[in-house]
């Protein structure tokens, strides 16, 4: 069992010694791949530098310090992700799924759903952030901050 | 009206620092959408504020239930708890009040006194001197991680790069736009803040559910005595220094400033040994640091427009929204701005000294609103102060993308303070190279030849190699 935890824990180790460095240069090698495809300018509107030479230094930048992540003496072992934050990141996947149907229908119903998986169970405080709160908040915007917030099927209602 | 706002402020501030988990930088982040339709000044006027009361307000959880409100009063949770736990709340949030009250104001008048000498200095930095400034600028964010050094400059590296997004103004060349036209004008600094500190923290909250806090009942607030004042007088002076000289190195905050404050208290003190137990100069030491910091930091920001803390880079991003690019022109051209400035936060500091005493007991309670209510309510705010700014559903996505990026960030030990100070620097690091560039006839390294951009290059040497050679000499120590 022992054996298992320490296995699981140098598994994370791992992660963030070699995965994480491995990462970052994959992304730095496609954003430099990216910036050989922006426009040059002549050399007399160029102003000092090309608009691709400061992003390709930074990137540079990144993918040397990137070399030298895995050689620091700071890898920890990190605890694994609880479940409550996988269930929240779900729940934000359904609120922007939601969005398409109403804004502040996706908000109460992202709020309502993060507090009850939170463990939330009392009917009076699941209202209050589902109902209550994105209310006050749609008024407090629209009426006092003059935001119009994109239509939708609640929001149709007051905006007609 | 300006009075009436910077007097809701400091409650909203107070707050939000008194809330484990919201501290002044993700509370300045989240309020300024609703900032944005009120004048320049009062917008200002209203963050700073916050900034200054949210610092002081972190005593108040962190002395009643052992957890910081912010960060910087982490080191008040040592001696301030034990002393709670002694039936002596009342006494520790009194110094917390008074401690921070003096440190506060110490730092404004040197804010006052420092800002308009450092812009006036400033007027005589050309391109190249501000590339190398704001490259030391950037350097310190060495010194701001709590894991490691390079992944600190990684992570603002990062922000830089995140700066080049849209249309490049001088040349008019898109970059990384994918062909979206919401991207043109670049990743906008507010979502991206939300993200980082609002999203990303209701991520890292949703990881600490089981933690259980205990209360301690507040029964009285008292002011301290005056063996309390001649114990500790020294300890916030000296800390007062020391929270004012750490706030205006570029982005070292009120955190840092709280450490050494508290760690020279406790050198300096004749009773060190109480440290950790319940000392009221450890209140002292901590709290004059971090609250003096606060004025410190607005000095490189204002003067320079170099963020002196996390919470100075929000409020930097504000006075970039508002259309004001903070610089030694500032002075002379928006001179009653730089001032209101100046005078609301002078008035934090008075207001919050009052509020604090007064006032801890209900904001105590604040402590007691739990966390399944709290975050849904802060991913609302997050949401809709994304789209309240252009009323753009793209800045909601940027701000969830943020927010996750955020999380992983901070799981893995990169620094979102220095993704959000590389973001906001980016755009004036590569404006000033490529004027250096122009004005060098391209021999880049020309820059390096001027003596205040030589001293500015010396530094960020010293900032980069500093926390290595720190702990190489540590090392040798032990």
């Amino acid at each position: 069992m022992a054996n298992q935890s320490n296995s699981i824990k140098s598994g994370s180790a791992n992660v963030s010694r070699w995965v994480i460095p491995g990462l970052i240069i994959l992304f730095c090698a496609i954003a430099f791949n990216l910036t050989t495809q922006f426009d040059r300018v002549p050399e007399i509107l160029k102003r000092g530098i090309q608009p691709s030479d400061f992003p390709q230094l930074i990137l540079l930048l990144l993918i040397g310090l990137a070399c030298l992540l895995p050689f620091e003496n700071t890898q920890h072992n990190r605890p694994a992700v609880p479940p409550s934050v996988f269930i929240s990141l779900a729940l934000m996947v359904v609120f922007v799924l939601l969005t398409h149907l109403d804004f502040f229908i996706a908000l109460g119903c992202f709020s309502g759903m993060l507090s009850f998986s939170w463990g939330e169970r009392r009917l009076g405080a699941l209202l209050l952030v589902t109902l209550f709160f994105p209310t006050f908040v749609f008024f407090l915007f629209d009426l006092v901050f003059e935001v119009r917030f994109p239509r939708g099927l609640l929001t149709n209602l007051w905006y007609g | 009206m300006l009075l009436l706002l910077i007097v809701l402020a400091t409650l909203g501030g107070i707050l939000v620092g008194a809330l484990p988990g919201l501290n002044a930088t993700n509370g300045v982040a989240l309020l300024l959408p609703f900032t944005i339709t009120m004048e320049p000044i009062a917008a200002i006027a209203v963050l700073t504020t916050i900034y200054c009361a949210a610092t002081f307000a972190g005593a108040i959880t962190a002395i009643l239930i052992n957890t910081p409100g912010t960060s910087a009063s982490a080191t008040t949770c040592l001696d301030g708890y034990p002393l709670a736990q002694r039936g002596e709340a009342g006494r520790a949030l009194g110094m917390a009040a008074v401690s921070s009250t003096i440190g506060g104001i110490i730092s404004v008048l040197c804010l006052m006194a420092a800002a308009p000498l450092l812009a006036g200095a400033a007027y005589k930095f050309a391109p190249p001197e501000y590339f190398a400034l704001t490259v030391f600028g950037l350097s310190m964010l060495a010194s701001i991680g709590e894991e490691s050094s390079i992944k600190s400059i990684m992570s603002g590296a990062f922000g830089v790069l995140l700066a080049t997004v849209g249309i490049d103004l001088l040349t008019t060349v898109e970059r990384f736009t994918f062909g979206m036209n919401e991207l043109t004008e670049g990743i906008g600094f507010v979502p991206v803040m939300i993200g980082v500190f609002g999203i990303a923290e209701l991520l890292t909250q949703a990881g600490q559910l089981g933690i259980v806090r205990e209360r301690i009942t507040l029964r009285a607030i008292q002011l301290p005595s005056k063996a309390d004042y001649q114990k500790t007088w020294k300890a916030i002076l000296r800390s007062s220094g020391i929270g004012t000289f750490i706030g205006i190195l570029p982005a070292e905050g009120a955190t840092i400033a709280s450490m050494i404050g508290y760690n020279e208290a406790k050198r300096w003190s004749k009773t060190p040994e109480e440290f950790g137990k319940g000392s009221i100069e450890g209140i002292a030491g901590s709290e004059a640091a971090n609250n003096s910091a606060t004025g410190g930091a607005m000095v490189p920001t204002l003067a320079l427009g170099i963020p002196g803390s996390p919470t100075a880079a929000v409020i930097l991003a504000g006075l970039m929204v508002h259309g004001l690019r903070p610089g030694p022109t500032m002075f002379t051209e928006q001179s009653t701005f730089v001032f209101a400035i100046f005078w609301s936060m002078l008035l934090v500091n008075v207001l919050f000294f009052f509020v604090g005493l007064y006032g801890a007991r209900i904001f105590a309670r604040a402590t007691l609103i739990p966390l399944t209510i709290l975050w849904p309510m802060v991913f609302l705010f997050s949401m809709v102060g994304a789209y309240a700014l252009d009323q753009s559903m793209i800045d909601v996505w940027i701000a969830l993308i943020f927010g996750v990026i955020g999380y992983l960030m901070k799981r893995y030990g990169f620094s979102v303070v220095s993704l959000a100070i590389g973001l906001i620097l980016g755009g004036m690091l590569e404006k000033r190279l490529g004027q250096s560039m122009v004005m060098l006839d391209e021999q880049w390294w020309l820059i390096a030849t001027r003596p205040l951009s030589l001293f500015f290059l010396v530094l960020t040497v010293l900032a980069l190699a500093g926390p290595f050679l720190l702990r190489k000499i540590k090392s040798i120590k032990s």
